[in-house]
C-alpha cells in the first residue's frame, strides 16, 4: 500500500469532524465522495499535516507520517492540489512550477524531465510560461496547480475538488488528463462531480458524517442504489 | 495601461520638479537625495520583513540603535572604524534578530495583528530601557575625518560623505531583487510571502524561511546601525523616529514593493530639505512627512473606491 489510513479521528477546535476513517490507496486512483461537510477535505488536511490527527495512524510507503509538519509530508512524496489552488499569484508560471520540485528530493534531480511532462500534458502552460499566475483564469490556474504538484514527481497525488468552479468543458479536460496520469501515479481525489470522476477512478469511498459509509469499485459505486439516488440524481 | 500612464506622468512631474530645484537651490536636491538614501536603507529591511513575514516590526529603529551602541563599544575598545566594525555588528544583530523571532514573534504569528503590534512595540520599549539603564540617556558621539569630506563645484560647496547611504540603498534594492528573483531560496522566500500555505505544500519550511528573513533583515539594519554612528550622535531614543519614518515609507510604497521605497524616500528627502531651505518654514520639515503620507493614503483609498 502507498497510503494507509487507520481509525483516523480529528477536527477543528472542539468540533470533531472525522470519527474513525479507514482507507487505503495502492497503485491506483481512488475517489472520495460525500456531501459538503462530510469530512473529505479534513481527511486530506490530516494526511498533509495541515490539521493534526487526534487519534489513529497515517502511513505513507510503510512509514508513519501522522502529525508530521506539512513541508515534511510534501518532501516525502505526497503532492497536493488544494481546492483553493494555493499558488503564488505574483510569480510566473515558470517559477510556480520550479518551486513545485525545488524542495522535494524525488523531484529535484529530474526537474527538467518533469517540466517536459507537465508542458506536454498542459500545452497552454508553455504558451503562458512567463505570465504571472495571478492574472490567469481559474481553469488555467487549476492546470498550474496540477502541474506544480506533478513537478515533485510524487508517489501519491492528492486532488481536492479539481473541478470546483470550472466550466464543464474544462472539467472534462481535467479528468482526461487525470486518466492519463493514473497509469503512473497513485491518485486520491475528492469530487462533488461524481459522474465525471467515476470514469477516471478505480475505486471509491463514500464519506458521510465523518465515517466511511461505502467502499467499492467504480463500477460497484455506479450501480449502488444509495450512490445513484444521493449523488447521481437519477 | 492607465496605471502605466499615471506612473509615467508621476515620473515626469518629479523629474521636472527635480530639474527646477537643481537650478534654483542645488543643495536642496543634494541633501535631499542624501537624506533619501539614509531613509531608504533603514526602511528597506523593515519592508522586507513586512513583505514576507507580514509582521510590522515596531522595534526596527531600536534594533538599529542597539547595533549603533554595539559599534560604539567595539570601536572604542579596539579602535576600529565603523566600516570595519559593521561586519561583526551585522552578524551579531542578525543572530539577535533570529533569537527575537524564535522566542517571541514566532509565537505571535497566528494571533491577531493588534497583538503582534503590541508585541513588537513592547520589545522596542524593553530595548530602549535596557540601553537607558546600562548606558544612561547621555548622548555619545564619535568623529571621523572622512565624514566632513566635501566637494566644490563653482560657488557651490557641499558634503559628499552621506552619498554613502545612497549607494547602500541602491545596492540593497539590487541585491534583494537578485536574491528574490534569481535564487531558489529567494524565490521560496517570495513564495512564502505570497502564500505560506501554498509554500508548505510544495515542501518549503515556512518557519525556517521566516526565521532566515528576519535574521537577514536584522543583519541589514545592524549594518545601518554601525554606519549611523558616523553621521549622528546616539542616545537610547534615537531609533524611534526611524521606525515611524520607515513604516510610513513602506506604507507609501505599498507592502512588498521594495524598489518603491526608494521613490518614496526621494520624495520625502527632497520635500523635507526644500522646507529646511527657508528660514520661515525650517521647523515645518518634520510635518512634510505626515502630510505626504496622509495624501498618499487618502489618494489610494479614493482611487480604490472608484475602482
Amino acid at each position: 500500500m502507498i497510503l494507509e489510513v487507520k481509525k483516523l479521528e480529528t477536527g477543528y477546535g472542539k468540533l470533531q469532524v472525522l470519527r474513525g476513517i479507514d482507507l487505503s490507496v495502492g497503485k491506483e486512483s481512488v475517489g472520495l465522495f460525500g456531501p459538503n461537510g462530510a469530512g473529505k477535505t479534513t481527511i486530506i488536511n490530516a494526511i498533509m499535516g495541515i490539521v493534526k490527527p487526534w487519534a489513529g495512524t497515517v502511513e505513507f510507503e510503510g512509514k508513519s507520517i501522522g502529525g508530521n509538519p506539512t513541508h515534511m509530508v510534501a518532501r516525502a512524496g505526497i503532492a497536493l492540489v488544494p481546492q483553493e489552488r494555493e499558488l503564488f499569484p505574483g510569480m510566473s508560471v515558470a517559477d510556480n512550477l520550479e518551486l513545485g520540485a525545488a524542495y522535494v528530493p524525488r523531484g529535484k534531480p529530474i526537474m527538467a524531465q518533469q517540466l517536459e511532462v507537465v508542458l506536454t500534458l498542459f500545452p497552454i502552460l508553455k504558451e503562458r510560461y512567463t505570465q504571472l499566475v495571478g492574472t490567469m483564469s481559474g481553469g488555467q490556474q487549476r492546470m498550474v496547480a496540477i502541474g506544480r504538484a506533478l513537478m515533485a514527481n510524487p508517489a501519491l497525488l492528492i486532488l481536492d475538488e479539481p473541478s470546483l468552479g470550472l466550466q464543464p468543458s474544462i472539467v472534462a479536460e481535467v479528468f482526461d488528463r487525470l486518466a492519463i496520469l493514473k497509469k503512473d501515479i497513485a491518485i486520491l481525489v475528492t469530487e462533488q462531480n461524481v459522474r465525471e470522476s467515476l470514469k477516471a477512478i478505480d475505486r471509491g469511498y463514500v464519506i458521510e458524517n465523518g465515517v466511511v459509509l461505502l467502499e467499492d469499485t467504480a463500477k460497484g459505486l455506479a450501480n449502488n442504489p444509495h450512490v445513484i439516488s444521493a449523488y447521481l440524481g437519477i | 495601461m492607465a496605471k502605466k500612464r499615471n506612473a509615467t506622468i508621476l515620473v515626469a512631474v518629479i523629474t521636472v520638479a527635480a530639474v527646477v530645484i537643481l537650478f534654483w537651490r542645488p543643495t536642496v536636491l543634494i541633501y535631499g537625495l542624501q537624506a533619501a538614501g539614509l531613509y531608504a536603507s533603514i526602511a528597506i529591511p523593515m519592508g522586507l520583513i513586512l513583505g514576507i513575514v507580514h509582521i510590522v516590526n515596531l522595534a526596527h529603529g531600536e534594533f538599529m540603535m542597539l547595533a549603533a551602541y554595539a559599534t560604539f563599544m567595539v570601536c572604542q575598545a579596539f579602535g576600529l572604524d565603523p566600516f570595519v566594525a559593521m561586519v561583526p555588528v551585522a552578524l551579531v544583530t542578525a543572530a539577535f534578530g533570529f533569537m527575537i523571532y524564535k522566542l517571541t514573534i514566532r509565537q505571535a504569528l497566528k494571533s491577531p495583528e493588534l497583538n503582534q503590534l503590541i508585541l513588537t512595540f513592547g520589545i522596542s520599549i524593553a530595548i530602549t530601557q535596557l540601553i537607558n539603564l546600562s548606558f544612561t540617556s547621555q548622548t555619545r558621539k564619535m568623529s571621523f575625518d572622512y565624514v566632513s569630506a566635501s566637494v566644490d563645484i563653482g560657488e557651490l560647496s557641499f558634503g559628499i560623505y552621506n552619498f554613502v547611504f545612497v549607494v547602500i540603498a541602491i545596492l540593497m534594492v539590487i541585491g534583494l531583487r537578485l536574491y528574490l528573483t534569481k535564487t531558489i531560496s529567494g524565490k521560496a522566500a517570495l513564495a512564502v510571502g505570497q502564500n505560506p500555505k501554498g509554500a508548505s505544500i510544495v515542501g518549503i519550511d515556512v518557519d525556517k524561511t521566516y526565521g532566515f528573513v528576519f535574521a537577514l533583515a536584522s543583519g541589514m539594519i545592524g549594518m545601518m546601525g554601525a554606519l549611523f554612528i558616523t553621521r549622528s550622535s546616539i542616545f537610547p531614543g534615537v531609533g524611534g523616529p526611524f521606525t515611524m519614518k520607515s513604516f510610513c515609507l513602506i506604507a507609501m510604497a505599498g507592502v512588498g514593493n521594495i524598489p518603491g521605497i526608494l521613490g518614496a524616500s526621494v520624495l520625502l528627502g527632497i520635500s523635507e530639505n526644500f522646507l529646511k531651505a527657508f528660514r520661515g518654514t525650517r521647523g515645518w520639515a518634520d510635518i512634510v512627512f505626515f502630510v505626504l503620507i496622509i495624501t498618499v493614503i487618502l489618494g489610494r483609498s479614493i482611487k480604490g473606491k472608484k475602482a
